[in-house]
């Protein structure tokens, strides 16, 4: 049988199928058409021992081309990437990402680096008067002894709104950024974080020292555990991603990496789940005037959440392990 | 010492890959780079984890499908993927901006001031879930692809073949953050996609995912000669004839390169093959052996009878989506525009 007569014989199917890749392509939900799918399917199998055969029936290289196009085509309409679904979602982020994290080092490390610069920075700010100018500079700094000048009972409430989706936006946005920079062979991660502490820190000993001290304290209570927490998470998630580079466990340093990614991810959507709570409580809780109380209560209620989380649901999982 | 051979302008060889590859492994023969163990560990391992790499000479990528058929995919280079890039930039800022002032403006009719202060906050927030999770959320509901993905034709898969899941989607999108350093020019990306194999950048590695090209390509059938010289000569070939893999390897590639070649050339090359074959049927000297070739070709592909050959498909114009097949004009590629010079001896017409 020459070329051309199997040629012949087999064009009509593939064209088929290429009009049964179009039609797939365009679609979104394919289960939906059995009769097509076992069509397709029927079609792409015999398109697939057509490429096998394709040495031993000589077929030109352009037709063997051809077949590998449409073999690659019809193979990403027939396999299809897996769509999140909400029961996966919320056993990874409830039940996994918590077990994880309690034995988790990076976190641990995290944490130190964040709060210690933090306490130091705070106590250097107190104690050496050039050190706030020298962190922050004399612009933010007066800045930021006029933003907490009013007190919180003054402020114009209409604003609310915008600054929910402004500390999303921004404060999100640098966690995530922080956990991308993790990569770095963690040295990234660490440097945002430890930066991070560093500006948080000197504003908190700085403003100890003046008279806004009051009204600032009042404002950073509710929205407090959340947010600092969701910047330890997200550095942790990123170190998490560049230390597997320098300790692989004794893999391939790539395929340490992609492990230690898989499991950073859903860590660093809990950072951002946490920050978004956080810019909620920071909008509508922390300049709300109401007394000072409330505010306590809700950081308290955040914390043993966080507590609820971290410890209690890490716990849980390893007993019934 | 290096040396650098060239190739046949072979559809999908990378030039770059293949200067690339020349520079850095000089010492081995280029031309030897077929899939082959042997000289792999025979070599001296100096590149170290670098040596299957040999495996690999142009931007090719051999996937195995679970039907147990191995197929092949071409990777997206940077400049592929650029175009792609640039038109999800533009699409998103163009979604953030008016989306926002839509928001906004109808937030300010419906609900007053405080209400457009909560539609900047709305649009915030949605400006943030663009930004961060355009890329992640479109790859992971549409197969592997972003609105410039798919009008580029390119695609996400992972590394294995197997369809991107929406857990890679995510993370290859958030380390756009590093990739994209230190001055928002991807240069840490292109440093990463130029250091391996499959052009991945450092989400990519990270996710373990590839962008590969799909290529649509319409059936054009085989390859005709209508000259009517070579029709005549391949009467005098035994119809039983039955090219060896190799002999009809060779002659494909002839047949379909042979046209980019002046005359005089195209005697030249096909001549080595030509001489034998000539003796094997017991024709006479004197036949211009680019014609020989040709004849064997239509012996062996094509049917028996002369004149007898495929017409051309119609490419479907569905969607209009065509535009990078062949047009089908291209099918019955004959010599005519040149057949002054093919019809007389091999001496003159050296340039086309």
């Amino acid at each position: 049988m020459k070329v051309s007569d199997l040629l012949q014989s087999r064009r009509k199917d593939w064209s088929e199928l290429e009009m049964l890749c179009l039609h797939f392509e365009s679609k979104r939900n394919v289960r939906r058409e059995p009769e097509r799918l076992t069509r397709f399917a029927a079609l792409y199998r015999s398109l697939c021992a057509d490429l096998a055969l394709a040495e031993a029936y000589q077929l030109p290289p352009e037709v063997t081309r051809y077949l590998h196009r449409l073999v690659g085509r019809a193979h990403n309409q027939l396999y299809r990437s897996r769509e999140f679904t909400m029961s996966t979602w919320a056993s990874t982020l409830l039940f996994d990402v918590p077990r994880q994290l309690f034995h988790d080092e990076y976190l641990r490390l995290a944490f130190f680096v964040f709060w210690g610069a933090f306490v130091l920075s705070a106590i250097l700010a107190r104690t050496q008067p050039g050190f706030t100018a020298a962190v922050l500079g004399a612009e933010q700094m007066q800045q930021m002894e006029e933003m907490y000048e009013t007190p919180l009972s003054e402020l114009t409430q209409q604003a609310r709104g915008a600054m929910l989706g402004f500390y999303v936006f921004n404060n999100a946005g640098i966690g995530l950024r922080c956990f991308a920079f993790g990569l770095v062979f963690g040295i990234g991660g660490m440097l945002v974080t430890f930066y991070n502490a560093l500006n948080i820190g000197t504003v908190f000993g700085h403003m100890s020292t003046l008279k806004q001290w009051e009204n600032f304290s009042e404002f950073v209570t509710a929205h407090g555990p959340f947010e600092l927490t969701a910047i330890v998470l997200s550095a942790a998630a990123g170190m998490r991603m560049g230390f597997a580079l320098i300790n692989t466990g004794g893999l391939r340093r790539i395929v340490a990496l992609q492990q230690a990614a898989t499991q950073a991810t859903p860590v660093a959507c809990v950072g951002v789940i946490l920050f978004v709570m956080a810019a909620m409580i920071e909008a509508y809780v922390s300049p709300a005037a109401i007394p000072y109380g409330y505010k306590a209560g809700v950081a308290v209620l955040s914390a043993g959440l966080l507590m609820f989380y971290f410890i209690g649901l890490g716990m849980a999982q390893e007993e019934s392990r | 010492m290096v040396q650098f051979i060239p190739f046949l302008p072979a559809t999908g060889v990378d030039a770059k890959r293949q200067l690339f590859f020349v520079v850095t492994k000089g010492w081995a023969n280029p031309r030897c780079q077929v899939p082959n163990p042997l000289p792999c560990t025979a070599i001296p391992k100096i590149m170290g984890s670098m040596t299957p790499r040999n495996h690999q000479l142009d931007t090719s990528i051999e996937i195995v499908t679970p039907e147990n058929v191995s197929f092949r995919y071409h990777v997206a280079g940077p400049f592929r993927r650029l175009p792609a890039f640039m038109i999800d930039v533009v699409l998103q800022a163009i979604v953030i901006t008016i989306s926002g002032r839509m928001i906004v403006f109808a937030m300010l009719v419906l609900f007053g001031v405080s209400g457009a202060f909560l539609g900047v906050g709305f649009y915030l927030i949605f400006a943030f879930v663009i930004s961060w999770f355009y890329g992640g959320l479109f790859e992971t509901y549409w197969n592997g692809q972003t609105p410039g993905k798919r009008l580029t034709r390119i695609r996400v898969i992972a590394t294995d073949g197997q369809p991107v899941s929406g857990l890679q989607a995510v993370l290859r999108n958030l380390l756009r953050a590093i990739d994209c350093q230190p001055l928002v020019l991807y240069q840490f990306g292109l440093f990463s996609a130029l250091m391996n194999n499959r052009f991945q950048r450092l989400g990519d590695l990270a996710a373990g995912t590839m962008v590969i090209v799909e290529e649509r390509e319409w059936f054009q059938g085989i390859l005709r000669i209508d000259e009517p010289e070579v029709l005549r000569l391949s009467q005098r070939i035994p119809p039983s004839f039955q090219a060896s893999p190799s002999l009809a390897r060779a002659l494909a590639a002839y047949v379909q390169r042979r046209l980019a070649f002046p005359v005089a050339r195209r005697v030249e090359v096909a001549r080595h093959l030509a001489e034998p074959l000539a003796r094997r049927f017991g024709l006479p000297e004197g036949i211009n052996p680019d014609h020989l070739l040709c004849a064997v070709y239509q012996r062996a592909f094509i049917t028996d009878t002369p004149g007898d050959v495929l017409e051309p498909v119609k490419p479907f114009q569905a969607d209009g989506s065509s535009a990078s097949s062949v047009p089908p004009g291209v099918v019955s590629r004959t010599d005519s525009g040149e057949s002054p010079f093919a019809s007389t001896s091999t001496g003159e017409g050296a340039k086309p």
